[in-house]
């Protein structure tokens, strides 16, 4: 074999899809960013671990491993919220279902929505095996949980996710690639949103920033339920909070997406790669 | 005169132009300026077979996709059946199917049956109506043997019948199809066109509006040719007539002809 064709054909291979992600300047830029959340959000992490905060924070009895078990699994809902119905839409555009698709009597809304029911699944079982692998190896005892309040908290907070959802969807539909919707709110949450810190270690403003997305109120509130066993009565201001975001960003999102598909259809562009 | 399956009226669509570079960005919020249909009219009549001719960029598959609800026409109206595709898209869906002829979107892993069962659910049929009709598509399509194997096992000729299958498994009243034996070699195009003519248009009186590029294939489905010049109808008539009307011997010669005379088709519409 000829080796110096090999590596020119690799060559060329790098200088295509570089010139391909040259095209998309946008989602280089966002990436960036999104550098800058993963290594703000390790900094607050290692300044928790060293603090006396650590046991102000947790729940009565619980572990930091406990603490943050909850929040990697649950945090996965904001994640799979953001990108499942986006994916979607990019999936049937690459494999070509997309136009298939768009011709048959269901509207977009609804195979969006049906492409985001075995992701959901897929990742309540997922939760469900964290959470197991946590108690049978590794000492994660919820054994005064309040699992119904739990279960009120995760459907809270699938609602207010899924408007996010659906508004990153809209901006895929119209811009394709490089989200910026999802990057910042999964780098600001990530960031803010107390997955393996409370959020108390973050500086004021950053802690008034935590008191707009729902993920801080979710965390909390799955937080309480699961490892400190809280009632209705202390579930009820972040499940009353989860609805508020829902309530205003789920006709949001609709619309925003309403408006992206007409946008799409008037460019001609709905189902270009 | 019956109402017609599909009836144009002024229609216009004008697409944003292609940027590049850091303009590219604002592409999708761009004002549509360049013109792809110049209001256009014309009307299709039910169980009539109508192909669309024209060279490349000419507006074919614009028309096909605004019939197909998969885009909005700037100005005019466009309705399947009765049916307005702008204003009842759904409805307008429901009278037809779509088919193009580079077509492979289907779920590659998925059997031809679990592909189609599923767009049959997307037309809102149910689990028993999809496997009755299931059956008797594939029958007419040739492919009942091939029901249970992968969508990426089947030959580009086998993938294009599925494809028709898909189109057709909820009896639309009219079928829009783009090119639709653009990559099938020479015999599985030849079975294909017969089987379009002869059993879906003569058979079951379903009416065709399709584009090609093959003028062999025009002659020997369409009853009428729409020819389409930048956006343009430039004349829309019977092989038959086209062929009289500029004395050429052959469909290629006519329409050959016609497009480098706008003004004497122009004259026959």
């Amino acid at each position: 074999m000829n080796l110096a064709r090999t590596f020119g054909k690799i060559a060329a291979f790098f200088m295509r899809d570089f010139a391909i992600a040259r095209g998309y300047r946008g989602a280089l830029l966002l990436e960036t960013l999104e550098a800058l959340f993963g290594v703000a959000t390790f900094y607050y992490l290692s300044r928790f671990v060293e603090s006396p905060e650590l046991t102000r924070a947790l729940p009565t009895g619980s572990s930091y491993f406990a603490f943050a078990l909850v929040g990697f699994a649950f945090f996965d809902y904001l994640s799979v919220s953001l990108t499942a119905f986006d994916t979607s839409i990019e999936e049937a555009r690459q494999n070509r279902t997309l136009e298939a698709l768009l011709v048959t009597q269901t509207p977009l809304p609804v195979i969006l929505a049906g492409s985001a029911v075995y992701p959901f699944t897929a990742l309540a079982l997922r939760t469900c095996v964290y959470l197991a692998w946590g108690a049978l190896l590794f000492d994660f005892t919820p054994r005064s949980a309040n699992w119904a309040g739990a279960v009120a908290i995760l459907l809270a907070s699938i609602l207010a996710f899924v408007g996010l959802g659906v508004m990153s969807a809209g901006y895929s539909i119209l811009f394709k690639r490089g989200n910026p919707a999802k990057w910042i709110v999964l780098g600001v949450s990530s960031l803010v949103g107390g997955i393996m810190y409370p959020i108390s270690v973050l500086p004021r403003w950053l802690r008034f920033l935590a008191r707009l997305i729902p993920v801080t109120y979710s965390l909390e509130g799955m937080r309480a339920a699961l490892l400190g066993g809280a009632g209705w009565g202390q579930l009820w201001p972040s499940i009353a909070a989860l609805l508020v975001f829902a309530a205003i960003l789920i006709p949001l999102s609709f619309a925003v997406f309403a408006w992206a598909v007409r946008r799409t259809k008037v460019t001609g562009t709905l189902t270009h790669i | 005169m019956s109402m017609p399956a599909i009836s144009v009226e002024s229609l216009e669509k004008y697409f944003p132009p292609a940027r590049s570079g850091w303009r590219a960005l604002l592409q999708p919020l761009a004002r549509p300026t360049e013109r792809a249909l110049a209001g256009i009219s014309f009307s299709v009549q039910p169980g009539e077979a109508v192909a669309i001719v024209g060279s490349n960029g000419a507006g074919k598959s614009t028309l096909l996709r605004i019939l197909a609800t998969l885009i909005l026409p700037t100005r005019g109206r466009a309705s399947i059946a009765e049916y307005d595709v702008e204003r009842h898209p759904s409805r307008a869906r429901y009278q037809l199917g779509y088919h193009t002829g580079g077509d492979e979107g289907f779920y590659t892993r998925l059997s031809v049956r679990e592909n189609l069962g599923f767009f049959a659910a997307m037309n809102n049929m149910s689990r028993a109506e999809a496997q009755a009709r299931l059956a008797l598509t594939a029958e007419r399509m040739g492919i009942a043997r091939d029901l249970d194997r992968q969508v990426r096992t089947l030959s580009t000729g086998m993938t294009h019948r599925v494809g028709l299958a898909r189109a057709l498994l909820h009896q639309p009243t009219v079928l829009l199809l783009d090119e639709p034996t653009r990559s099938l070699d020479p015999l599985a195009a030849a079975d294909f066109r017969r089987l379009l003519k002869d059993d879906l248009v003569r058979e079951h009186g379903t009416t065709l509006l399709f584009a090609s590029h093959t003028l062999s294939e025009v002659e020997q489905i369409a009853d009428r040719v729409l020819l389409l010049e930048a956006g343009r109808i430039t004349a829309f008539d019977s092989p038959r007539r086209l062929c009289a009307a500029s004395r050429a011997a052959t469909l290629e010669d006519a329409i050959t002809h016609l497009a480098s005379h706008p003004a004497r088709a122009q004259s026959q519409l």
